[in-house]
């Protein structure tokens, strides 16, 4: 598909993330939880199927500190892994 | 270039307002499709990360992580790093870039840090995650099919005092 692009003949048009910036986590609230990822990615080389529980905890600790708006976790793509833990606990939107 | 990158936050306020992309109708769709959509397990990707700055900025920005394999249709998270070594507080705003520039319109940044102004402390140092995503519709573009490597670039500049910069009204 070829777009054409007014302004420009060939550039690429920076779209804005869906839900906006992230605030920033200047005291490192959430520091903990990344560095359980990043140890994950080093552990998996790098694989991110493999580190999305550790994701998902990330943006849990987020949402918990107002780092993030609240959204339920289906709607960022861990509708498996949230499936898996309501069975251990009732689940929380 | 840089003047390009630049010059990309205004544009793409052109462009949202004329394709009417950006509003939360838009972000309630995607929300939609994030939920539905199934990775496709057989396309793997990698995806590499670059940080730039521009000169005038005197961050210490770089990635956390040089690359990560995702596969379209599930949601990933990467982290870059920023770090005010001066002694004044900085206003950074970012831009960003993908290639191949076709692959672009695959990639979706649910969340990050970029056209909106982060405010670092002197000596001050946070993560900043991007959490995105490959459409799986990535995976039935025939033009898309030899595509097994996107570089996603970050570029820092200094937001300084009185400066107009026309951000994206998707807030």
């Amino acid at each position: 598909m070829s777009t054409a692009m007014n302004f420009s003949s060939k550039s690429f048009a920076p779209r804005p993330p869906d839900k906006g910036a992230f605030p920033l986590d200047h005291f490192g609230e959430c520091s903990a939880f990344k560095e359980r990822f990043m140890e994950c990615l080093r552990r998996s080389g790098y694989e991110s199927a493999a580190c999305r529980q550790s994701a998902m905890a990330y943006l849990e600790c987020r949402m918990d500190r107002q780092l993030m708006a609240n959204e339920p976790l289906e709607k960022l793509g861990f509708k498996d892994l949230i499936n898996e833990k309501s069975e251990e606990k009732p689940e929380k939107s | 270039m840089v003047g390009l990158s630049y010059a990309a936050v205004p544009l793409y306020r052109l462009y949202c307002q004329a394709t009417g992309l950006g509003g939360t109708t838009g972000a309630e769709r995607s929300a939609e499709r994030i939920e539905r959509m199934e990775p496709v397990r057989d396309r793997l990707i990698r995806v590499t990360f670059n940080a730039d700055t521009h000169a005038s900025i005197q961050w210490n920005f770089k990635p956390q992580q040089s690359e990560i394999y995702v596969v379209p249709g599930e949601t990933a998270l990467a982290f870059y790093k920023a770090k005010n070594p001066t002694d004044k507080p900085i206003i950074g705003i970012s831009t960003y870039n993908v290639v191949p520039f076709e692959a672009g319109q695959y990639f979706n940044k649910i969340q990050c840090f970029c056209f909106e102004e982060q405010r670092l402390n002197p000596q001050e140092e946070v993560d900043m995650p991007v959490f995105f995503y490959i459409d799986p519709e990535f995976a039935e573009d025939p033009k898309m099919a030899k595509v097994d490597l996107i570089t996603l670039s970050y570029t820092f500049f200094e937001a300084k005092e009185g400066q107009k910069l026309p951000l994206p009204g998707y807030q």
